[in-house]
């Protein structure tokens, strides 16, 4: 990927993507135009064209970022949708829509292009049944190897059963095997390990203390959260789901990539006032998130009885505390609505802005403390620094984005680069550190809490002052929402973890025909081998803890 | 000495030194069952309820308040609950290494007990014997406990316990070494392998002079004040020799799930947490036998201030658990081998040299 | 060093200053917030039987029986399996259904969690909170109609 790729073609005078110039550059590839509403063109090319048509987007247009490919089955035909982005400018987007006849549903691997395509066609292939030509490792992902049929394909019988014998699972208890060649050893940390947090299990290779192989193997909490959507009314019954993708107290950031992606699909005006509050909670659930993500890798480095741990999550629950006030509960919040919130800030106003402005004063001490057990620590240091380094180009090319992103050096946050909410009005700065270490990734963490802190605080302000006939929770919306026939649209947000985006495809009844999450976890999570390989183990389980990786948002 | 020691207190208050060597067998087998019964309830009190409640006064919790004052009533508590559950050994494990493992482990720090001089308590000088080589006694004998580790991760039959042990085998190996010089250096000091020479080598009432005197008090001159940099050398290394933080290596829960006993469980479970229990009480006694005056200390009797030492080398432990992180195993073995090796050299060198100038 | 030593510095400080964080939970009982959600409440004289909380329930916690006049026979819900969304409480035109801040229930088996309407009335409010209280602010934003269709049944 060359450093400052040739984009004069392909933008505009604005920096805006000239669609022309795409079709210019794709050429005869192109076989039809699609509407997506996210997108600034959306090209349908042949299976057989994928990856060259990949690469010259890449290379010639500049379009960095796959965040998400989505595979779907309609009822003639196949089709695999990659959504593409800049990292430079995420507003950007161009979807290549790749279909695949029905009796053979194969299509080109986009690996070649963005090693990121890796897991997500995995994940298409698995549950939606498109099998992808040139795929360096073409097997199920989130469902058993022994798995029949592909869950989320139209021909797909769920009553039938499932039921696979002992001698057709791979035996974990099998005998080892010894050879006299190798002088490595393998061994699985997990699902059932203390620093897997959650149920990953990872295959590793090991020779000696180091790390000469890493696989993760996911798909243990695969709870069908985009089949329970797409099972879902878009006015009422999706929205309580969101939170329990990333379940550590994120949902507000989660509820918002729903929201921001059904109000784009169903053309809902959100007030401002709603946008306030909106943006409030949101950043008071990503100092949630950074706090717990900062208490479980003190956890990791330092061992089980660190203080630090509980440290942070003692402040963690003074932000619960907050939010609870503000929607009722602690973690799964179902507070957003499309339009709006469900609630006014609570009564006495004066007492949630005491509240959240006594969180907001204690904050600097708290952080400051974190800094002396944590950062300047010399042995936390020692085992942090050039640990687990993933290089920028890396990090891009297996669409890592959030504090991962952030902390090798890419200056992407959607926040800023694709605005929503109020984010655009306040005053605030994108943190980005240039370490690409285990290090870096907790200072930048650490760094977006005071930066959220500054945003809540304006937000507060903001609240306080605005005028009581103006305070608008929510817009107007009918209470059976029924977007037209195949509207299509890819949404995002910045969630703590990265980019937490939505795909969508209406058929024309209130629930939606097809729910895709990208999850930034997901994408996160491809990263380890390339950050622990050739390191020790403790490096290994301190990279996995600095990805901060929620499984519940991994497997969904 | 003035007092006597255990056994000998033992065999004259029931008449079992007129039975000759078997009737002082016999008493010593009973001193050390007194003894052994101390330590025990020391590490009963500490495992279940002292560690509780000091990782919770870290971590601004509540602890093991609920059974009985100050939920001391956890401690039978814990006890039953651990000795009633199911004793599971795994399919392929070497049974009697596995067997024998935790026995090993617990036993080596209470044989080590048997010379470390606690003290006197109404009178009585709570130790069971005092060979002239009792410092190379107790070493050697604390360091069997490598040997249990190993069994018990190799015969575990599991690749976490396996590369457990093969840390705690690194790891003792690397400190052992700096462990024993700086013992070696309170020896040239002392100019005795002997317990209680140690001892009385650092106290005033033992016939030593005084380091220097505020106010008429004399400052006695235990080898931590006399040389403070030995102090710190003995504890880092005593520190990774128990395997607490930063040196926690061989267990490592978040990265090797508990080391050589993950697969332990009930008994021998018990046995092996009171083995490191017992380890960290052996590090403190001898540390504060060797630096801190031993049982030595002002008004209280001497098995007291012995007492305090010990748990405040526990303390200690427990402390650095909750702010320190953990060292790489790399780190640990260069930190071992490249510092602390040449530190304690070089401590041993000057000591010699300057005890040999002075005398 | 210093790094080391002003970590341990902390957490003694911590150690001594004696404040505790956590609550002792059944002698004191955490502040909940009026908005909080908890175990329903029923209440039949209101309930006028138009099953929008059954319609809107995400995953089908709640059953309603009727009689072939409409006429309500039977209102179970699953608290077991109620994800807590509120929003039956939303789409209730006569607020006959309420989440109150009463979060203590316990069953052993599957079977114990699901309430009928007797057991759904007894539900007993969380230190005297009253949820239609705390929620009057609001009520507005939520039963707005909108432009759309109403589907009442």
């Amino acid at each position: 990927m060359s450093l400052e790729p040739v984009r004069d073609d392909t933008l505009d005078a604005d920096g805006n993507v000239d669609p022309q110039a795409i079709l210019d550059l794709l050429g005869d590839r192109v076989l039809d135009i699609e509407e997506h509403m996210n997108a600034d063109i959306a090209v349908v090319v042949r299976p057989d064209t994928v990856e060259e048509t990949l690469l010259a987007l890449r290379d010639e247009a500049g379009f960095d970022h796959c965040s998400l490919v989505t595979a779907q089955e309609y009822e003639d035909r196949y089709e695999s949708i990659y959504h593409l982005k800049q990292y430079d400018d995420p507003t950007n987007e161009v979807s290549v829509v790749v279909p695949a006849t029905k009796d053979d549903p194969v299509s080109q691997s986009g690996n070649a292009a963005y090693r990121t395509c890796d897991w997500h066609e995995r994940e298409a292939y698995d549950l939606v049944g498109i099998e992808y030509e040139n795929h360096p490792d073409m097997r199920r992902i989130l469902m058993p190897e022994t798995w029949q049929g592909h869950p989320l394909s139209m021909d797909y019988d769920q009553d039938r059963p499932q039921v696979v014998t002992l001698g057709q699972h791979d035996n974990p208890l099998k005998d080892d095997i010894r050879d006299e060649e190798n002088d490595t050893m393998f061994i699985n940390i997990g699902p059932h390990h203390p620093a897997t947090h959650g149920v990953l299990h990872v295959k590793t290779v090991l020779d000696g203390e180091t790390v000469a192989n890493v696989e993760s193997d996911i798909g243990y909490l695969h709870r069908c959260e985009e089949q329970v959507c797409q099972n879902g009314t878009y006015r009422h019954q999706i929205m309580p789901y969101p939170d329990r993708w990333d379940y550590v107290s994120a949902g507000l950031l989660n509820e918002w990539a729903y929201a921001r992606a059904a109000e784009d699909l169903a053309d809902i005006e959100v007030p401002e006032y709603a946008q306030v509050i909106r943006t409030m909670g949101a950043e008071l659930c990503r100092v949630a998130a950074h706090m717990l993500a900062l208490g479980t890798f003190a956890l990791d480095v330092y061992g089980d009885f660190t203080a630090i741990f509980q440290y942070a999550f003692r402040d963690r629950e003074v932000v619960q505390n907050i939010l609870e006030e503000l929607t009722g509960q602690r973690m799964m919040f179902n507070y957003f609505r499309l339009g709006g919130v469900a609630w006014d800030l609570p009564e006495p106003r004066e007492d949630f802005f005491e509240l959240t402005r006594d969180f907001l004063d204690g904050l600097p001490g708290k952080l400051e403390e974190y800094h002396d057990l944590i950062t300047s620590n010399e042995i936390f240091q020692l085992r942090c620094v050039d640990t687990g380094i993933l290089e920028p180009e890396v990090a891009k090319s297996y669409g890592a984005t959030g504090p991962v992103a952030r902390a090798s050096g890419v200056d992407y946050d959607l926040r800023r680069d694709d605005p929503y909410g109020y984010y655009d009005e306040l005053d605030w700065d994108v943190v980005t550190e240039d370490g690409k270490d285990n290090y870096a990734r907790v200072l930048t963490r650490m760094q977006e809490v005071e930066e959220s802190a500054k945003i809540i605080k304006q937000c507060v302000d903001l609240l306080e002052e605005w005028p009581e006939e103006e305070r608008t929770i929510q817009s107007n919306v009918p209470r059976t929402l029924k977007p037209e026939n195949d509207t299509e649209t890819y949404r995002a947000v910045e969630a703590a973890k990265g980019e937490l985006g939505i795909y969508m495809r209406a058929d024309g009844t209130d629930k939606p025909a097809r729910f895709k999450i990208r999850s930034p976890c997901f994408s996160n999570l491809q990263t380890l081998p390339e950050m622990a390989q050739g390191e020790y183990i403790p490096d290994l389980i301190a990279s996995l803890g600095s990805l901060d990786i929620v499984l519940g948002e991994v497997d969904r | 000495m003035a007092t006597q020691t255990l056994p000998e207190f033992i065999s004259e208050i029931t008449g079992l030194g007129s039975f000759g060597v078997a009737g002082e067998f016999v008493a010593a087998i009973v001193g050390a069952g007194i003894i052994g019964t101390i330590m025990l309830t020391y590490t009963g009190i500490a495992g279940p309820w002292a560690k509780r409640k000091i990782t919770a006064a870290f971590t601004d919790r509540y602890a093991a308040n609920r059974m009985g004052p100050f939920g001391l009533l956890t401690i039978p508590a814990d006890a039953l609950r651990l000795l009633s559950k199911e004793l599971i050994i795994p399919e392929r494990v070497d049974r009697p290494a596995f067997d024998l493992a935790p026995l090993v482990v617990a036993g080596s720090a209470l044989f080590a007990f048997a010379v470390i001089p606690m003290g006197s308590l109404f009178g009585i000088n709570m130790q069971i014997a005092d060979p002239e080589a009792g410092l190379a006694y107790a070493f050697a004998v604390a360091s069997i406990a490598t040997l249990g580790l190993t069994m018990a991760g190799y015969a575990s039959a599991n690749k976490f316990s396996f590369m457990g042990s093969l840390r705690a085998i690194a790891q003792n190996i690397a400190y052992e070494i700096p462990l024993v010089l700086t013992g070696a250096s309170v020896v040239i000091f002392a100019g005795s392998l002997q317990m209680s020479e140690i001892v009385a080598a650092q106290t005033i009432s033992g016939g030593a002079e005084p380091l220097f005197s505020i106010a008429g008090l004399g400052i006695p001159p235990w080898f931590a004040f006399v040389n403070p940099f030995a102090f710190v050398l003995f504890t880092i290394a005593n520190i990774a020799e128990v395997g607490r933080n930063p040196f926690d290596i061989p267990e490592a829960p978040t990265e090797i799930v508990a080391g050589y006993q993950t697969e332990y469980s009930s008994v021998y479970f018990v046995l092996i947490y009171l083995g490191e229990f017992l380890h960290i009480f052996l590090g403190g006694a001898i540390a504060a036998t060797l630096f801190l005056g031993g049982p030595a200390g002002p008004v209280l009797p001497g098995f007291v201030w012995f007492t305090i030492k010990i748990w405040g080398f526990f303390l200690l432990t427990q402390w650095a658990r909750s702010a320190v992180p953990r060292v790489r195993i790399d780190q640990l073995i260069e930190i071992g081998w490249k510092g602390m090796l040449v530190l304690s050299f070089a401590n041993l060198l000057l000591t010699a040299v300057i005890v040999g100038v002075i005398a | 060093m210093i790094g080391i030593l002003k970590g341990m510095a902390t957490t003694m400080k911590h150690a001594l200053d004696g404040e505790k964080f956590t609550v002792q939970y059944p002698e004191e009982t955490p502040e909940v917030s009026a908005r909080f959600r908890g175990v329903h409440k029923f209440s039949q004289e209101r309930c006028i039987w138009c099953r929008q909380c059954e319609n809107v329930c995400p995953n089908d916690t709640i059953h309603i029986v009727t009689d072939d006049q409409r006429q309500g026979e039977e209102y179970n819900l699953h608290i077991g399996q109620c994800i807590y969304c509120r929003l039956c409480e939303e789409v209730c035109p006569v607020d006959a259904i309420l989440l109150t801040q009463n979060f203590e229930f316990t069953g052993d088996t599957k079977d114990e969690l699901v309430y009928n309407k007797e057991q759904l009335k007894s539900v007993p409010w969380y230190k005297d909170i009253d949820p239609l209280e705390s929620r009057e602010p609001d009520r507005g934003a939520w039963i707005g109609e909108g432009d759309g269709e109403v589907d009442y049944q």
